[in-house]
This record gives C-alpha cells, sequence and structure tokens, in this order.
C-alpha cells in the first residue's frame, strides 16, 4: 500500500472537516472523489504534513505522517490546485529552484528541469518568464515542478482545471502515462468525473469528512442495476410513477432522456408494459453502462 | 500546445539532505534582487560614503603629503573608533540601509504569498526555519556589503597603511564591535523588513511601509521632543535607537541622554513581534476557519 490512513480526524475550530477516514491506497492511479467541502483537500494537505491530524495515524511510502513528514516531502512531489510560481524567473529555474529544495545538486536539478519541461509539453516556452504563461502552461508547469525531483508518489489537486478540451485532455494522457508506464504512483483530486474514470484505476469518494465508499472503478461500477436510457412521448408522470414502485431510480436529464436503474432481478419487459398501460410512446430505447458518475450519485446522494 | 515526446525518465541520483537546505532561497533571492531595475546603480552609490571613509583613512596616515589639502583642521582625520561610529550610525548610511531593503527585502514574503508559492516551499522538505533563514540571508548579505564589509575593510587598511600593530592593539575590541554593530543592524533590519513583507502581497505597499515607518517614526520624534523636550521620545525613532545602540557598542558618548538599554529593549521588542507575526503569517497552507 503507498498510503494507508487510519482514524484521521481534523477540525477546523468547530468545523469537523475529517471524521475518522480509513484509506488503503494501492499502487497505480488513485483518484479521490467528493464534493465540495468533502474533505479531499484537507487529507491531501494532511498528507503533505501541512496539517496535523487531531486524531489518527498514517504512513505514505512506510514512512510516518507525524514524525517523518521530511522524508516523506523528498518522495513525493505535489501539484497544487492554486495557480503558484515565483514572478520574475523563467520556467527552467523555477523548476530546476524546486528540484534543489528537494534536494539535488544544482546542475542535476537544472538538466532534470529541462528533460520535465520538455516532457509536459513546455520545450519552446521555457525560458520566458512566468508572469507571461497562459492558465494551461501554468497547469503544465506544475506538473513539471512536482515531477523534477522523479518522485514516487505525486498528489495532483484538480490537475485538469481551467484547461481547454484540448489541455485537458493531454494533461490526462500525460497522468496516464506518468502513472501506467514511469512506475510513479498518482493520487488525484478532482471534481471531474469522467477524468478520474479515464486517469485512475481505483478511487476514494469522500463525503461530509467520511468515507463513502473506496475501490476499483470497474467494481464499484457494478451499483446492482441494469441501466437504461430511454425516450418518451406523452404523459410521463404516471410512467415514472410506476416504474418507482417497482423500485426502479430515475433520473431526468436535460436532453429529455430518462435515466432508469432497473433492479436485476426485474425484466426490461415491464418498462413496456408500464409504456403500454399509460399509453406512451417509447422512442428511444438503449441498455447503457453504468458509470463512476451513477456510482457518485448513489454514494453522495446528488445529481 | 502538443506533447511532442513523452520522453520521461527517472533520474539516477540520490536525493541528499542538505547541510544547508535554506541555501538555494538565500542564492535564488540574491540574484533576483540584482535583476531589479535601479538596483545595481543604486548599490554602487551606496558605496561612496565607504570609500570616502577609506580614503580619510589614507589621508590620516599621510597627513604630510596631504598638508596643502588639510591645513590645520586634521581633526577630523583621526581614526579611532569615533570615526568608525560616525561611518556606522550616520543618518546617511542608515537611510541607505533602508533604501537597499526595499529593493531586496519588499518582496521577499509579499511575492510568496501573493503568488502562492508558499506551498511549493513547504511541499518540499524545507522547515519554516530554512525559509526564513533562507531569506533573512539574503538581507543580511546586502546589509553586510554596507556594514560589515567596508568596517573591517577599513580596520584592515588603517593597519596596513599605518604598517604596524599599534592601532589593534590600542583597540583590540573594535573587530569585535564592528562585527557585533553589523550584527545588530542586519538583525533588526531582516526581522523589521520580513515583518512588514509579510503583512501585506502587494511589494509596493510593503515598500512605502518599509520607508514610511521608518521615517515617520523619526518625525514624531522630532515633534515630541520639540513640544515636550524630553529625549525619552528618542524611542520612537528607529534610527535614534539604532544610533544610540551604535554609540554604546562604539565605546562612545550617547546622543541622546537617556538609558542605552532601553534603545535596546525597544529593538528588541519589534524584532519580537516581528517574529511572532511571522510564525503566524506564513503557513504551507492558509486555513480559512
Amino acid at each position: 500500500m503507498i498510503v494507508e490512513v487510519k482514524d484521521i480526524h481534523f477540525a477546523y475550530g468547530k468545523v469537523k472537516a475529517l471524521q475518522g477516514v480509513d484509506i488503503d491506497l494501492p499502487e497505480g492511479a488513485v483518484g479521490l472523489l467528493g464534493p465540495n467541502g468533502a474533505g479531499k483537500s484537507t487529507l491531501i494537505r494532511i498528507l503533505l504534513g501541512f496539517l496535523t491530524p487531531d486524531r489518527g495515524e498514517g504512513r505514505i511510502l512506510g514512512y510516518d505522517i507525524k514524525t517523518q513528514q521530511s522524508v516523506i516531502r523528498r518522495y513525493v512531489g505535489y501539484m497544487p490546485e492554486d495557480d503558484c510560481f515565483i514572478p520574475g524567473i523563467d520556467a527552467v529555474s523555477f523548476t530546476s529552484y524546486l528540484g534543489e529544495l528537494s534536494g539535488m545538486p544544482r546542475q542535476e536539478a537544472m538538466k532534470r528541469a529541462h528533460e520535465v519541461l520538455f516532457y509536459v509539453g513546455l520545450e519552446e516556452s521555457r525560458y520566458r518568464l512566468l508572469e507571461t504563461y497562459s492558465g494551461g502552461m501554468k497547469q503544465r508547469l506544475k506538473l513539471a515542478q512536482a515531477l523534477v525531483h522523479d518522485p514516487k508518489l505525486i498528489f495532483l489537486d484538480e490537475p485538469t482545471r481551467g484547461l481547454d478540451p484540448q489541455g485537458r485532455k493531454e494533461i490526462l494522457e500525460l497522468i496516464k502515462d506518468i502513472s501506467s508506464k514511469k512506475d510513479i504512483q498518482v493520487l488525484i483530486s478532482s471534481h471531474i468525473l469522467p477524468d478520474i474514470e479515464y486517469a485512475c484505476s481505483y478511487v476514494v469518494i469522500l463525503n461530509k469528512g467520511k468515507m463513502a465508499a473506496q475501490g476499483e472503478i470497474s467494481k464499484l461500477k457494478e451499483i446492482g442495476y441494469n441501466l437504461f436510457e430511454i425516450r418518451i412521448k406523452g404523459e410521463k408522470e404516471g410512467f415514472l410513477r410506476k416504474l418507482r414502485e417497482m423500485n426502479c431510480k430515475t433520473e431526468e436529464r436535460e436532453d429529455g432522456i430518462i435515466k432508469v436503474y432497473m433492479p436485476f432481478h426485474q425484466s426490461k419487459q415491464e418498462i413496456f408494459k408500464i409504456a403500454a398501460e399509460e399509453k406512451i410512446q417509447v422512442r428511444h430505447f438503449v441498455k447503457s453502462q453504468s458509470s463512476l458518475e451513477d456510482k457518485f450519485a448513489n454514494v453522495v446522494g446528488v445529481d | 500546445m502538443t506533447i511532442k515526446e513523452k520522453g520521461y525518465t527517472h533520474w539516477d541520483g540520490e536525493l541528499s539532505e542538505r547541510r544547508f537546505p535554506w541555501w538555494p532561497i538565500a542564492r535564488y533571492g540574491i540574484k533576483l534582487t540584482f535583476k531589479k531595475k535601479f538596483f545595481k546603480p543604486f548599490l554602487m552609490g551606496s558605496f561612496i560614503p565607504a570609500v570616502f571613509f577609506l580614503v580619510g583613512i589614507y589621508i590620516s596616515e599621510r597627513l604630510e603629503d596631504f598638508k596643502f589639502m588639510t591645513r590645520e583642521g586634521t581633526s577630523f582625520l583621526k581614526v579611532d573608533p569615533r570615526y568608525f561610529n560616525t561611518y556606522f550610525t550616520n543618518t546617511g548610511l542608515l537611510l541607505m540601509l533602508v533604501i537597499i531593503m526595499i529593493f531586496c527585502g519588499a518582496s521577499l514574503i509579499s511575492d510568496d504569498l501573493k503568488h502562492n508559492s508558499l506551498q511549493l516551499y513547504f511541499s518540499r522538505p524545507i522547515k519554516k526555519k530554512d525559509y526564513f533563514i533562507g531569506k533573512t540571508a539574503v538581507i543580511v548579505f546586502f546589509l553586510s556589503l554596507l556594514t560589515l564589509v567596508p568596517g573591517l575593510v577599513f580596520f584592515i587598511m588603517k593597519l596596513v597603511f599605518s604598517g604596524s600593530l599599534k592601532f589593534f592593539l590600542a583597540y583590540p575590541w573594535l573587530p569585535i564591535s564592528i562585527v557585533g554593530y553589523s550584527l545588530i543592524l542586519a538583525a533588526f533590519f531582516s526581522f523589521y523588513t520580513l515583518l512588514l513583507s509579510s503583512i501585506n502581497k502587494n511589494r509596493r505597499y510593503v515598500a512605502i511601509l518599509i520607508i514610511g515607518i521608518y521615517l515617520a517614526s523619526d518625525i514624531f520624534y522630532g515633534i515630541f521632543y520639540e513640544n515636550f523636550h524630553s529625549q525619552y521620545f528618542s524611542l520612537i525613532s528607529l534610527r535614534a535607537n539604532l544610533q544610540q545602540v551604535g554609540a554604546v557598542i562604539f565605546n562612545q558618548k550617547t546622543p541622546a541622554k537617556i538609558p542605552w538599554i532601553f534603545s535596546f529593549l525597544v529593538l528588541c521588542a519589534i524584532c519580537l513581534l516581528a517574529a511572532l507575526v511571522l510564525k503566524k503569517r506564513v503557513k504551507g497552507v492558509e486555513i480559512v476557519k
């Protein structure tokens, strides 16, 4: 296990941010999901040693989070959520400077800074002042500085924040490459479920400071229902009511599609029977795959 | 922008625990200060008083050669602890040190707060102590260029020009005074500058505070002294307190007729306040409760 925490409690004054969180994260890319205020950032800050937990214990890469913070920080990279840089210097100086602070010799840090800036696609603008960088370039730069000292584990806090679709795709490709081929463990905190689904194989869902679910994404997606997407014409109230009476969950999308979560023991023929009873036309009927979003909505209780 | 090559390779070196983890912070701070507009000409200009004092030391040893210039007025060329005290505590030099602080110190913490870079430092194996030492080293470096270095050069050159150890034997404690007062100036100005740099994210505003508080404290001293004729009001002047302590260290009569320890305590109190504020303001994460 790369990260093991047991019974972690943390409060900001009277506000309880984490209440007895237990996590065991395996190797590979792990997603940390949760709505705003779930405690994701607090957990990352505790793992990095910025905050000391009120209760509980934990280990990262085998090092104690309370007593060996300095060693942990040497082997961990961190890509913060906010824009952060040092004004007045270029990307190469910035990256090598942070490499030096991690314990790299000066010459090695400079050489390595060039390598990681090439890797994240900033080779052409590596001598530009950071003040002139766009939002997307700053995201890449933050990833570069997290990688410069060749960490064993990196924490990525909202890595695709503020990126256009193409930039987002490229960053996700990089993250996938790092975690799958470069033998670096990755923990990604994000609100964007498709990003986690694309880049990670394991997920931890936090809600209101507590663990809501954790496990392999493929297994978590097995939510105990068949999922059908249908489009109908006619009065839908009675139709939806009868479906719910059969223990089906329904969810209406903005584009008019109705998602019907039907328990395994029910037959899809029942949907057509109800439609016939309610004199409704079924104009579209597809068996769909359940997504991480479905699981997230299920455990967190939001759409 | 496309990813042209996914050429990530592992680094085969060993991450080591630095003996002085603050050294990269100090080096980058010094480097960035030299890049600032008008800093180099100003720093060069700040050496002018030191050059004059050095010339004074040379002339003091060659009075016969410079008789046509000095005529009768040679008393100011007597090189003794008072000469050193005059250099270290003159109002011009202290003001120049404050201006140097604006160049090298105003942005030291304020820029890190503005650009959220504290979390980048503290996600590395850097302790708060290392961060502060690194930032302080930047200030100490530039202050030393105008205090410790000229002071020691004056002393050595006096010995060289005189060609004997008479001066050293007469004032063996003088090098210690030079180092001691330079350290006091460095410590006070470091705390003072870092305190102001940590309370605001705008470096221009911090620069105004650095010079503004220094001058305002002196102006208020003047106003109160004129009205109440009590030298105890010198305690509110940063300049007067520094001069008072300097005079004691160089074994001279204090400019204000009040116990020097009061001035020393005022300076210590400012340093203590700064330490408390810095401890509170500089954190890896900003916690909004």
